[in-house]
């Protein structure tokens, strides 16, 4: 368990710490949802569109996602251009992963985009 | 953007809304809910300067849900709605809002739209106003404005129609009503 948003949290107090824990929980449960390998290539793909190289904190190796899957490419607008995505496509996502885990799917694909932007600006570091 | 819901609502008999449709998951709802509460109750940063930031946000996302949801703690401590009515394009030439509110709008929009608005100048101006401790916590809330807002905005779970509404600050309960 890592990243921008972790990290920044514990340096900071004991208040920070809790909800480190909580945030980490959340997270966890996201990610759980859905599975290792899908978390981990929704949020490759999601961090590419952000120009990095991995997800903040991933350095798992990634397993090569479906190209031609809806949900690959409904991940890769999340970052910018989220009120863009059309009923269709999000109909499509739904078929391929069931109600279900597109829930999980839809917060696990906008939580990888909001945490490459605390990485962006370096939030870590500006709690130090 | 849609507003048609794009899930359906895990109760029987309700109309999708987020909460319930967030429900589909339980163990995400109830971490949310827990965690965002926690946000909400922690005072390092205060209350008002959260709502700043949650309603930048909002508008920046095109949350309509959030934009008209005020939470009471954050309007108890002074944040009016003239105030929130400078919370848009131009924010930085306001004379209601204050040099730390105006730091703290920065910093969102270098989260949330682009990072290069953090120049030198607004990174002094972020850590001449705010701790630390409070930099970390307003970056767990920007982080679940904006997480939760495109969730619910590619769910399809924007209301239609909504009036301006003043809800308790955040608890648990609160999960049924949605990220705000």
């Amino acid at each position: 368990m890592s990243g921008p948003v972790t990290e920044a949290l514990g340096n900071g107090t004991s208040a920070g710490s809790d909800l480190g824990v909580k945030y980490a929980k959340f997270r966890d449960a996201s990610h759980a949802a859905l599975g290792e390998t899908m978390t981990a290539q929704i949020r490759h793909a999601v961090a590419r569109v952000h120009g990095l190289e991995n997800a903040p904190g991933d350095t798992a190796p990634i397993e090569a996602p479906p190209e031609d899957a809806a949900w690959l490419a409904y991940a890769r607008r999340m970052p910018f251009e989220h009120t863009a995505i059309t009923d269709e496509e999000a109909a499509a996502v739904v078929a391929e992963l069931g109600e279900e885990r597109y829930v999980a799917f839809s917060v696990v694909a906008a939580l990888a985009d909001a945490e490459c932007r605390a990485a962006h600006v370096d939030l870590p570091g500006l709690t130090a | 953007m849609s507003t048609t819901p794009r899930i359906s609502s895990a109760i029987p008999g309700e109309p999708a809304q987020f909460g319930n449709g967030l429900a589909h998951q339980p163990a995400i709802a109830e971490s949310f809910g827990e965690l965002y509460a926690a946000f909400w109750g922690s005072d390092v940063l205060s209350a008002r300067l959260k709502e700043v930031a949650r309603m930048r946000n909002a508008r920046v996302t095109e949350c309509g849900f959030c934009r008209n949801v005020r939470f009471d703690k954050a309007v108890g401590q002074g944040l009016g709605e003239e105030i929130v009515d400078d919370i848009d394009w131009g924010y930085e030439t306001s004379d209601r809002l204050s040099d730390a509110e105006k730091a703290v709008l920065k910093f969102t929009d270098a989260v949330i739209h682009d990072p290069e608005l953090l120049t030198g100048d607004a990174k002094a101006a972020l850590q001449r106003h705010l701790s630390p401790e409070q930099i970390a916590e307003l970056g767990l809330g920007l982080t679940l404005f904006l997480a939760l807002a495109k969730a619910l905005i590619t769910m399809g779970l924007e209301p239609e129609a909504m009036d301006r509404t003043v809800l308790p600050t955040p608890a648990p309960v609160l999960v049924e009503a949605g990220p705000a």
